[in-house]
């Protein structure tokens, strides 16, 4: 199902370079737990200077949550990482088969 | 094995002097003397500033006194979930042995240049996050998921009440290569230039491919590029030799996070 331009926009910078052809983005996968709203769309490009809060906030209102609600962020399952990490960094030293695995939750998962 | 206690122990006692002062546009009435305090340069900024929020909050207007409190340095706000160590050696001018001049906010807290670390419940769950990041890196998680609640606990507390024995009782396991192995997988390093605060994380091996156990003069080669050269590298404010191994420096140099916070210097080729 081709993504709406709204969202290609949303996490790419660029807009004549199609994003996954840009040498530079990091390749994420965004994997659901809990009782989150699921993102059908898993994989995403992302400049590697992003930080986590800002793949926070995009998840926060792709799925329209309530500003009450929060979405806590964990990588492959083990760590949250601070909110001012980027993405660059977590990717260099987690990144697996070219990707950076992201488990995102509206609970606390993994402490 | 962080076998070298001396070495654990001094840095332990690392501490910084600070002069606090009061923001200006906050001071109801007289305005206060400056507020001096040493500070372990292993602990974050809300852990070890109860005594100066209470000192300075008699002098600021009723509605400002319960306030999320932050810090600036020249205008520069201080990240709360930073060792104040690191803070200290990014920001504090080398040359100048005065006590380090910090003011104390209790409005206006800056949310879109500081994450709001600022209570010790959230400290405590970032610093855990970052020992679990870090025990993934040298030991695939292995360590830190087989200790116990009360484990991860005496650690935190450790830290907190500043008490070596109490800390290093469970921190020695964190310092240990897993099993029969003879050191980390990985490093956890954060790697910092010039007095910028997003740090360079890298995967970095304590072993090169031939299987020698790999200096800070490795390290800094692999950091440098052909146009710019890695040239010198600071932590806990002392200058460190080319010839340290990587493997040493984690077990003994790294901050109670676990991770070893490098400052590098680097020469344009």
């Amino acid at each position: 199902m081709a993504e709406t331009l709204e969202s290609q926009a949303a996490l790419s910078t660029s807009s004549s370079t199609p994003a996954d052809k840009d040498g530079s983005k990091i390749c994420i996968l965004l994997n659901a737990t809990g009782n989150v709203p699921i993102i059908k769309k898993r994989t995403w490009t992302v400049d590697p200077n992003k930080t986590v809060s800002w793949i926070q906030k995009f998840i926060h209102k792709f799925l329209k949550l309530d500003a009450s609600e929060q979405i806590f962020l964990y990588v492959n399952q083990t760590f949250a990482p601070a909110p001012d990490q980027i993405i660059k960094n977590l990717y260099e030293c987690h990144g697996t088969n070219g990707k950076l695995v992201l488990y995102y939750c509206k609970n606390q998962a993994w402490g | 094995m962080a076998h070298d206690r001396e070495v654990l122990r001094m840095i332990w006692e690392g501490q910084i002097g600070i002069c606090f002062q009061a923001d200006r546009d906050e001071i109801v009435g007289i305005k206060p003397e400056p507020f001096y305090l040493m500070i372990s340069r292993l602990s974050y900024l809300p852990l070890v500033t109860d005594k100066v929020r209470k000192y300075f909050s008699r002098y600021i207007s009723a509605e400002h006194q319960d306030g999320a409190v932050w810090f600036d340095f020249n205008g520069t706000p201080l990240r709360l979930h930073y060792p104040i160590g690191v803070l200290y050696d990014l920001l504090h001018p080398e040359e100048d042995s005065t006590p380090w001049c910090l003011t104390i906010h209790f409005s206006k807290f800056p949310e879109d240049t500081l994450v709001k670390l600022n209570s010790k419940e959230l400290l405590e769950s970032h610093y855990m996050s970052c020992l679990k990041e870090a025990d993934v890196l040298k030991h695939r998680g292995l360590v830190i998921s087989a200790m116990q609640k009360k484990d991860h606990n005496q650690l935190w507390l450790g830290l907190v009440n500043e008490k070596f024995d109490q800390f290093w009782a469970v921190n020695r396991r964190l310092m240990e290569p897993y099993g029969d192995l003879e050191s980390f997988k990985n490093i956890p390093l954060r790697i910092y230039t010039d007095d910028d605060f997003t740090y360079t994380q890298k995967l970095i091996s304590p072993i090169s491919v031939g299987g020698q156990k790999k200096s800070l003069a490795d390290l800094m080669a692999e950091l440098s590029t052909p146009v710019r050269k890695a040239v010198g590298c600071r932590t806990h404010g002392i200058d460190l030799h080319e010839e340290t191994q990587l493997q040493w420096m984690s077990e003994h140099l790294s901050y109670p996070d676990n991770f070893l916070h490098l400052s590098v210097d680097y020469k344009d080729v």
